[in-house]
């Protein structure tokens, strides 16, 4: 038997008490590896690792007891103290000489002298006598934890409340229950001229039109409820649903167009990305359950598919293991790795709500996460095989990958005449290099995604992150600390275990799964999550405001509405608590400062692509046709060497090219999010830059004279003007004075130009442009009560 | 005092054109009655600086081949600086060969050896250097002091982040969103190229610009008025202000070209090195940018240059970062003393954390990170200069005397600065918060001049 595979038995639990002599096959070599031992070895631990490293110590350090053999060898928290043969791969080397951050003994290190000391006897077999009792090895997956968000999901009943003719729904009735025991009452409903541009931006992103808002309040006065449901229902079913909620998964997915700076300012584009984004759009579109729609994205490639259309569909979704940011593969050890995390960390936060990641070196410090879950998460995924493509054809960057083929999906053509002048650099010359062949024919149809190594295995244990510093083997399995039934290990080696995480992950009692998910959607309609850290379920995250509820929504999002996203928005946007107006009465606003017993709506700012949207709505301009594919899809260069990749175009915004460290100048100031990690809420932020972006950037100050030039039509009179643009920018009609101020800025704007463009109709356009830009700068233009 | 009431009427009036300077001090005051139950006394004292330029080391600077000088001692070869140092200045201060030019501005620098941070983590000690938490999203250093200060230009924003890096160590979290920090050139770009976006426009003429926006906010502040309670709207309509203000000032204060030749060289702008974890950062323009921030009356700006995290090459890496900064810092430092600006500006060095040492001809090349002892230092504004205060032990593994934490630090830039800095605090989510942090922090009075 092997030193190496003693250790691992041992740590296994199978194997009990090996003589130390199998390590040193000479006699004399042994005596006198003893009196090494002896000599130089045991006093140095007695004087200065005893106090805090043996049986005697008052406080155990880090679970290390370094006064056994065994115990010296299993380790403690940061894995085994010592590799006997090997001082270089050996802890206590490490943390005698300071290094890594580990630091022993604490208060200053010990001579250089006896640190060779321990050098030498590590290196000639660490030999010594000491014995104590056979160490009973820890059951390798138990982490216990009380923590809520890991205990099965609840299904409580529905509280009581004392106004009954408040509440349209059990949902209403958690909320009350709770804001009556704090002796308050919720604020009065929201006006119906509010409520359908809430349903409307919250729904698909877009403004509703004038006539539109129109046509609903009249229903409404004829309707009530069965209106605000009819709406609610048209806009479920419109295409553009998938295009809003569509993007608020690929911020959770981290999506993006290009790798992003790998630290060493390279930027290759994911020329086939866009498949994986219209995908997701698709899926919400067609409300795929959302257990279903998880697996697909972790495990589609090994998912029975019933015809090529559902095999591609399936091999497109795990272009969500496929399009994170990587870090250069030059001088990089943990490259591979590094890969692995970022899918562990996608997966873990925007799945589960949890940081796994932070295992990766150590026991995540709050979380029952020990660092052997994130390896046995890391097996699955080392044993899976990642394709992001081609990388630019920069191996310094990321060694270029094979790609799904896809057998439905259309051929496709660069455009015509189109000729690749941003060119591959030779990394030691500077100089420029030939764009390699592609291995496919031209047009053909591609996909990023994942699919199982030949061989799948175990990873091992890296200690402090390092892939070089290699411990225990982990078998391949999911989280220990979840609450429910069952082995969490991955039972099919021959498999990458991909599948059966997906299956685990979505199982209908998993903890975290539906919570996590059920209050993104809560989030995206009220403002806040009931989590208001839709990312962190963990310790460190924040508690739910209304604990019951929460689970009672996941537990009938899963069970009576069979996982499907678009049966829950309904429940939840026809709630009473959903129609509340967003202003109340300050004394509410007192009790109730961070409305966390959600007794009022919360006024939100629009996303980034809401306000394109509306810009372009408003202006009469968007095109609401999806375009095919991406402006980079021809495209495998270096984005940096590219100079400006976007171009200007009319779709909706979700279709923009999302290329990381180089977003779209005309989403960028409003908080995008940078995808490089799971973005569960954005920022919404009010900056300068925004402000700028109203007063002077080329793509408002273009929209203005596109729309200035709608609203003149011959014989029409400025009141007429400013009429019809209030009632375009915000589907409503003017207030009192608004039309006087208008037109009294166009008559002054007028007249400064005089100079500058003699030509009155053209004045004219030019001083209507000045006014509609002051009215697209607004604040109700991109606030939402 | 009524917390919500105070904070909207103080947006409100900020809104209408209020200067800064009495906002902030409207803010402070407030601030100060929130903060009752952290602390019982008030101490107020002069302002030593007025402003602050933050150069940021990101990767963790080793200081034992810089600024913190062991020599071998004993007859065993130990971890300490593996290059040359020697005295500089009246002071006689230590520093290494690797900072040539800086080292001539040795009487100006007041060191502080012994450093102390709570974490090895580049992520999280960056952030508790920028915000005092690791791992929250708090407001930034720049955001706390222009929410005390305000700027002195109201056509500027009171902080600037140069080569920054992620929005989270520039942010006012939830500090109103003009005390944010306005990025200019973003995760290494050329900072040739690193403007302001939408900064310019010439469609209309700038009267009709103001005329224009007086609509926008005659709207907005009906709108307003209507959604009494919502200070974000207050909050936006400053910030439409400001934007509209940086128009007339910011284009002309990033055009570096009016600079005679003497300057552009001597800060050696366009001059970038690059080299392993050093990578280019034109850290010379940064420096003059800060100065001519600074001068037009900014008062936080943050440069940055990284990685200064070699773990390998070492030697060969740290040569570069130095060199990508040595004589940029002392352009800067020449220039702000020879414009009367270094009296009333502070400037600090440093990073998240240090390096340990090496050992001398033991072959090695290769640090990691220390946590436990490092350097920064601070110059000018209030501190005394040819000073060392603090040291780590023989091998510069950890901080021994005059040790100074991360919330320290900020303790002190917050007293020099004339602020309060246990006292300057912001109610949110219910509570009281500090840059300071729940533990607040002490002010290194020793370094007072």
């Amino acid at each position: 038997m092997s030193f190496s595979n003693y250790l691992m038995l041992t740590a296994c639990g199978i194997a009990g008490f090996v003589p130390a002599s199998l390590v040193a096959d000479d006699k004399e070599k042994e005596k006198a590896a003893l009196a090494f031992f002896e000599t130089k070895i045991r006093p140095a631990l007695v004087k200065h690792c005893y106090e805090c490293h043996s049986e005697d110590s008052k406080k155990l350090g880090g679970k290390l007891r370094l006064d056994t053999k065994e115990m010296t060898l299993k380790g403690g928290e940061s894995g085994p103290a010592l590799v006997a043969g090997k001082p270089e791969e050996s802890l206590l080397i490490h943390a005698l000489k300071w290094e890594d951050n580990l630091e022993m003994p604490p208060d200053e290190p010990l001579s250089p002298a006896v640190i060779a000391d321990f050098e030498k006897w590590i290196a000639t077999g660490a030999a010594g006598p000491r014995t104590g009792p056979p160490v009973p090895v820890a059951p390798p997956v138990e982490t216990k934890t009380t923590h809520w968000s890991f205990q099965p999901v609840e299904n409580p009943p529905v509280p009581a409340v004392k106004n009954a003719a408040w509440p349209k729904s059990d949902v209403d009735r958690f909320l009350l229950a709770e804001i009556e025991k704090n002796g308050l009452k919720p604020t009065g409903d929201a006006p119906a001229e509010t409520l359908v541009l809430r349903l409307s931006f919250d729904l698909t992103g877009l403004a509703p039109s004038y006539d539109r808002v129109q046509s609903f309040l009249a229903d409404h006065r004829e309707r009530g409820d069965d209106a605000v449901a009819a709406l609610v229902d048209e806009l479920l079913a419109s295409p553009h649903f998938g295009e809003r909620w569509g993007r608020h998964w690929l911020d959770v997915a981290r999506y993006g167009e290009s790798n992003g700076n790998d630290g060493l300012g390279r930027n290759p584009t994911y020329p086939h990305a866009w498949r994986y984004r219209d995908y997701v759009i698709a899926a919400c579109n067609e409300d795929r359950p959302f257990d279903v729609f998880v697996r697909e994205q972790i495990a589609g490639d090994l998912m029975a598919a019933a015809d090529d259309v559902q095999r591609d569909r399936q091999l497109v979704a795990t272009g969500f293991l496929a399009l994170g940011a990587k870090p250069a593969k030059a001088m990089n050890e943990n490259f591979e790795m590094d890969v692995v995390d970022d899918q562990i960390a996608v997966v873990g936060s925007g799945i589960l709500g949890l940081s796994v990641a932070c295992a990766r070196c150590h026991d995540h410090k709050h979380d029952p996460i020990p660092t052997r879950d994130y390896y046995a998460l890391a097996g699955i995924f080392k044993s899976t095989e990642t394709m992001w493509g081609m990388a630019a054809y920069e191996g310094l960057t990321a060694p270029s990958t094979d790609l799904h083929v896809l057998k439905t999906a259309p051929k496709w053509s660069p455009p015509a005449g189109f000729v690749e002048t941003v060119v591959p650099i030779q990394s030691d010359t500077g100089k420029p290099k030939p764009i390699p062949k592609s291995k496919w024919p031209e047009g053909t149809p591609l996909a990023m995604g994942a699919r199982d190594r030949p061989a799948p295995e175990d990873a091992r244990l890296n200690l402090k992150g390092e892939s070089t510093k290699l411990g225990d083997r982990v078998p391949r399995g999911f989280l220990s600390a979840c609450v429910m039934p069952g082995e969490k290990v991955v039972e099919k080696k021959s498999d990458s275990g991909r599948l059966e995480l997906a299956e685990w992950i979505t199982r209908s009692d998993h903890p975290l799964t539906a919570r996590v998910y059920v209050n993104r959607l809560w989030q995206h309609l009220f403002g806040e999550g009931l989590v208001a850290t839709p990312d962190d379920f963990g310790i460190y995250g924040a508690k739910p405001t209304h604990p019951e509820l929460l689970d009672f929504l996941a537990t009938r999002f899963v069970k009576v509405h069979g996982w499907s996203t678009k049966a829950l928005i309904r429940e939840l946007v026809l709630t009473r608590a959903y129609r509340l107006d967003s202003a109340a009465d300050p004394e509410l606003t007192e009790a109730d400062p961070d409305n966390r017993l959600l007794t009022r709506h919360l006024r939100r700012r629009l996303d980034a692509e809401a306000i394109r949207d509306r810009l372009l709505t408003a202006t009469g301009e968007l095109d609401l046709t999806p375009p095919d594919g991406s402006v980079i899809r021809h495209r495998d260069i270096m984005v940096q060497l590219a100079g400006n990749l976007h171009e200007p175009s009319k779709h909706r915004s979700v279709y923009l090219c999302y290329l990381r460290n180089s977003p779209p100048a005309e989403l960028a100031p409003f908080d995008l999010p940078d995808a490089l990690a799971v973005m569960g809420k954005r920022e919404a932020s009010a900056s300068p830059a925004q402000s700028l972006f109203f007063l002077n950037s080329p793509f408002v100050v273009e929209q203005s004279r596109l729309l200035a030039r709608k609203l003149i039509t011959p014989g029409r009179s400025d009141e007429a003007i400013a009429t019809d643009a209030i009632r375009r920018i915000f589907a409503r009609d003017a207030l009192d004075g608004e039309i006087a101020r208008t037109v009294s800025l166009v008559r002054d704007a007028d007249a400064q130009l005089a100079d500058r463009q003699p030509d009155a109709k053209l004045r004219r356009e030019w001083a209507w442009a000045t006014a509609c830009q002051a009215l697209l700068a607004t604040n109700e233009f991109r606030y939402v009560d | 005092m009524n917390p919500h009431l105070t904070r909207r009427s103080l947006l409100r009036s900020a809104s209408c054109g209020f200067g800064y300077l009495a906002f902030s001090a409207l803010c402070q005051e407030r601030a100060i009655a929130n903060s009752a139950n952290l602390s019982a006394k008030l101490a107020r004292f002069p302002a030593r600086a007025k402003r602050v330029i933050f150069l940021c080391m990101s990767g963790g600077p080793a200081q034992l081949d810089t600024f913190d000088y062991k020599p071998q001692t004993g007859n065993k070869k130990h971890p300490g600086s593996v290059f040359h140092f020697s005295q500089h200045g009246e002071s006689g201060l230590w520093i290494s060969e690797l900072m040539p030019e800086t080292a001539k501005h040795a009487d100006k620098l007041c060191l502080l050896n012994g450093m102390h941070a709570d974490t090895g983590n580049h992520a999280q000690s960056f952030h508790q250097l920028h915000t005092g938490d690791r791992l929250r999203k708090r407001p930034s250093l720049g955001a706390w002091i222009s929410y005390g200060l305000g700027t002195e230009n109201q056509n500027l924003p009171g902080f600037v982040s140069l080569n920054t890096a992620k929005p989270q160590v520039y942010s006012s979290a939830f500090l109103p969103t003009v005390y944010s920090g306005t990025p200019l050139g973003i995760n290494g770009e050329d900072m040739s190229k690193a403007t302001i976006p939408n900064i310019a426009g010439d469609h209309l003429p700038d009267s009709l610009k103001r005329r224009q926006l007086d609509l926008v906010q005659a709207m907005n502040r009906e709108h307003a008025s209507l959604r009494a309670e919502d200070e974000a709207l207050e909050s936006v309509i400053a910030s439409m202000e400001l934007g509209f203000r940086m128009q007339t000032e910011a284009p002309g204060l990033l055009d570096t070209s009016t600079e005679p030749a003497e300057v552009l060289a001597r800060y050696r702008v366009g001059h970038s090195v690059s080299e392993g974890t050093c990578k280019p950062s034109d850290f010379g323009r940064q420096c003059l940018l800060a100065r001519r921030f600074i001068e037009a009356g900014v008062r936080f700006v943050e440069v940055n240059h990284g990685s200064w995290d070699q773990h390998q090459n070492h030697r060969r890496d740290l040569k570069a970062n130095c060199e990508a900064t040595d004589a940029p810092i002392a352009a800067l430092l020449e220039d702000l003393d020879q414009r009367g600006l270094l009296e009333d500006t502070l400037v600090v060095w440093g990073g998240e954390f240090g390096r340990p040492g090496l050992t001398p001809e033991d072959g090695k090349d290769e640090t990691g990170h220390n946590a436990n002892g490092f350097t920064f230092w601070l110059a000018g504004g209030g501190v005394k200069g040819g000073h060392v205060h603090g040291k780590t032990d023989e091998t510069g593994a950890r901080a021994v005397e005059g040790k100074v934490h991360f919330r320290d630090l900020h303790a002190t830039i917050l007293h020099l600065m004339g602020l309060e800095p246990n006292e300057l605090t912001y109610r949110y989510e219910g509570r009281a918060h500090r840059l300071t942090g729940p533990e607040g922090g002490q002010v290194v009075r020793e370094i007072l001049a």
